[in-house]
């Protein structure tokens, strides 16, 4: 009842969809009703489409945005909270770098790295970096120096400062960036793959554009968005799990 | 005591060369390697660029050399008019940006402001929307606004929109109470409220939804033009990379960087200028959020400001010209103006 309430809007919405198209308000053809996009989602499931392009889609996904945190965390706290001489050093070749455009990139990387998934994975990794890398080092950049003059008082080596004192107060700024850079992951795959792909979503999307089958388009753009819900919620229960964060500054924590 | 003075002072009333050196040369020497720590790395890798182009060390027709690359943007620019080519795409950019300005902050205002409750039903919904990935919804719009610029426009409109939405929202139901009841004791008015109070507090956060809207917007602009377009420097690099003209991609890949860089540049230099008062943070993960606590006059702020609309200015009129042109030569089979 509770979930009713609360998502009272989104249903309201996709019924008025449905109502409009049914009425013939809207152009059938062009809008298909939703119960007829649902019948197509389980449809493309039934005959064992949607299940690969999703496990494709989700594999580059979480492959380049899991690249992406491991080096930008890391690397983020490093440069923020403890060699602040290389700040100045490193600040305008990240800015510079940060604005190289993955889809240019991508037309770099394929003479690399030839077709297939490895450019795919780089792009969404290299988009996911930027968010992650940034927030990390703002965080640690932005830790009470009092806590870390304390820590230093009480004796904690270089490791156990970071353990015990930068990464817990950091840690929710970097949330914000991994959370970003999630978002981001499935949002430049989308777009990669209907640029050059022969599997994932955004290839469906591009395919059943080009064939006109459009509640096809509508399935994989709702099974997409589904698929970033899902994402997210899982990210809000790690966050809630590791860093005790409310769900209302969990909504709020990328717009802060 | 006098005489201690004297001696104390003898040492720098000496000849003129110390003086100089402690006057000069120290603080010029630490400009100079402050100078090299800024801009140390970046040129040690266009330099690194160069070399290995120079040298062979890679394929140059994957790899052009830096100065081959910076040659090929004077060659667009004198051949393929890679001003009205940058001009279209930021074009697109600002258009879908007061487009998402125009529609977000009044919705966040009446929305946050007046009807709280609709707002908490609605959230959800509107998350969801803000979920929906733009690039996928590009067919959808094709079919509501047809080919052409339009639904370039409505993608980073909706890009641009959701993040101006969400923190002008946000920030419109966290105005510090103390500063209403203030007001309100004051005896202002509503209007008075809005204007004085309400607004100035929710400006930086709209700023902010601004800079990541830009930032966003950027990074699909990109796509929407490779996928159909007709000019931009997407349409650039869609077109150099079909035809496997690789310097062109880095040519345009050159532009597409500067540009980011000075928008951000500009972006950053209006905060400090004009939102200096507020004590909200850029967002943590752009680049530069530190940056905002150092306020700079207002006079450099209207000095960017006014550069940035004088140019815009010409180099829309320029787009509006070149379009009559080419109006003008679909109309009469004379293709001069594509290959000159």
């Amino acid at each position: 009842m509770k979930f009713c309430r609360k998502y009272f809007c989104v249903l309201a919405f996709l019924l008025l969809w449905e109502a409009l198209t049914r009425l013939g308000f809207l152009d059938a053809l062009f809008f298909p009703p939703f119960s007829v996009v649902i019948e197509s989602i389980i449809h493309l499931f039934k005959i064992g489409t949607l299940g690969p392009h999703i496990s494709a889609s989700l594999s580059r996904a979480l492959s380049g945005f899991a690249l992406a945190t491991i080096v930008g965390v890391p690397l983020g706290l490093l440069l923020g909270g403890f060699y602040k001489s290389l700040n100045d050093v490193l600040e305008l070749p990240l800015e510079v770098f940060s604005q190289i455009n993955p889809f240019l990139l991508f037309h770099i990387l394929i003479l690399f790295m030839g077709l297939g998934e490895s450019p795919k994975i780089a792009i969404v990794a290299w988009t996911c970096l930027w968010p992650t890398l940034f927030s990390s080092f703002n965080g640690a950049a932005q830790v009470n120096p009092g806590l870390i003059k304390s820590g230093r008082a009480f004796g904690l080596r270089r490791l156990a400062l970071i353990r015990k004192i930068v990464w817990p107060a950091a840690a929710p700024t970097v949330f914000t960036g991994i959370r970003l850079s999630l978002g981001y992951s499935l949002f430049m795959l989308i777009a990669a793959e209907m640029m050059g792909a022969s599997s994932g979503l955004g290839f469906l999307v591009i395919r059943s554009q080009e064939a006109f089958q459009l509640d096809r388009v509508y399935a994989s753009v709702v099974v997409i968005a589904f698929l970033g819900l899902i994402l997210d919620g899982l990210l809000f229960i790690l966050g809630r799990k590791f860093l005790s964060l409310s769900l209302e500054n969990y909504l709020n924590v990328v717009i802060e | 005591m006098k005489s201690a003075q004297t001696l104390n002072l003898s040492p720098n009333l000496g000849p003129s060369k110390p003086i100089l050196k402690t006057f000069w040369v120290k603080p010029f020497l630490e400009r100079l390697s402050a100078l090299a720590r800024k801009y140390g790395l970046l040129l040690i890798f266009l330099f690194i660029w160069e070399l290995s182009g120079r040298a062979n060390l890679v394929d140059q027709t994957i790899v052009p050399s830096l100065s081959t690359s910076l040659s090929s943007v004077v060659e667009m620019w004198n051949h393929i008019h890679l001003g009205l080519h940058i001009m279209a795409s930021l074009g697109r950019v600002i258009i879908g940006l007061i487009i998402g300005l125009v529609v977000a902050v009044p919705l966040a205002f009446i929305l946050g402001r007046l009807l709280p409750n609709v707002a908490a039903k609605v959230d959800a919904l509107l998350r969801v929307f803000g979920l929906i990935n733009p690039y996928c919804l590009f067919p959808v719009f094709v079919i509501f606004f047809g080919l052409g610029e339009t639904p370039k426009i409505a993608v980073l409109a909706w890009v641009s929109v959701w993040p101006i939405y969400f923190s002008a929202q946000t920030a419109c139901r966290n105005v510090d109470p103390q500063l209403l009841k203030t007001a309100r004791s004051m005896n202002c008015g509503a209007w008075a409220i809005f204007f004085r109070v309400t607004l100035p507090a929710t400006i930086p956060a709209i700023f902010n939804g601004v800079r990541i809207g830009v930032e966003m917007s950027f990074f699909i602009l990109i796509a929407a033009e490779m996928t159909g377009a007709t000019a931009g420097l997407g349409w650039i690099v869609h077109n150099a990379g079909a035809s496997y003209q690789t310097v062109r991609i880095y040519g345009a890949g050159i532009c597409v960087v500067l540009l980011g860089v000075l928008i951000n540049r500009f972006l950053l230099v209006i905060k400090r200028a004009f939102l200096s008062f507020s004590e909200a943070l850029s967002p943590s993960w752009l680049q530069n959020a530190k940056a905002d606590h150092k306020p700079i006059s207002k006079t450099t702020g209207y000095v960017w400001l006014i550069v940035f609309v004088v140019l815009m200015v010409f180099g829309f009129y320029q787009v509006f010209k070149a379009e009559n042109l080419l109006l003008d030569a679909t109309l009469t089979p004379d293709y001069r103006i594509w290959n000159k």
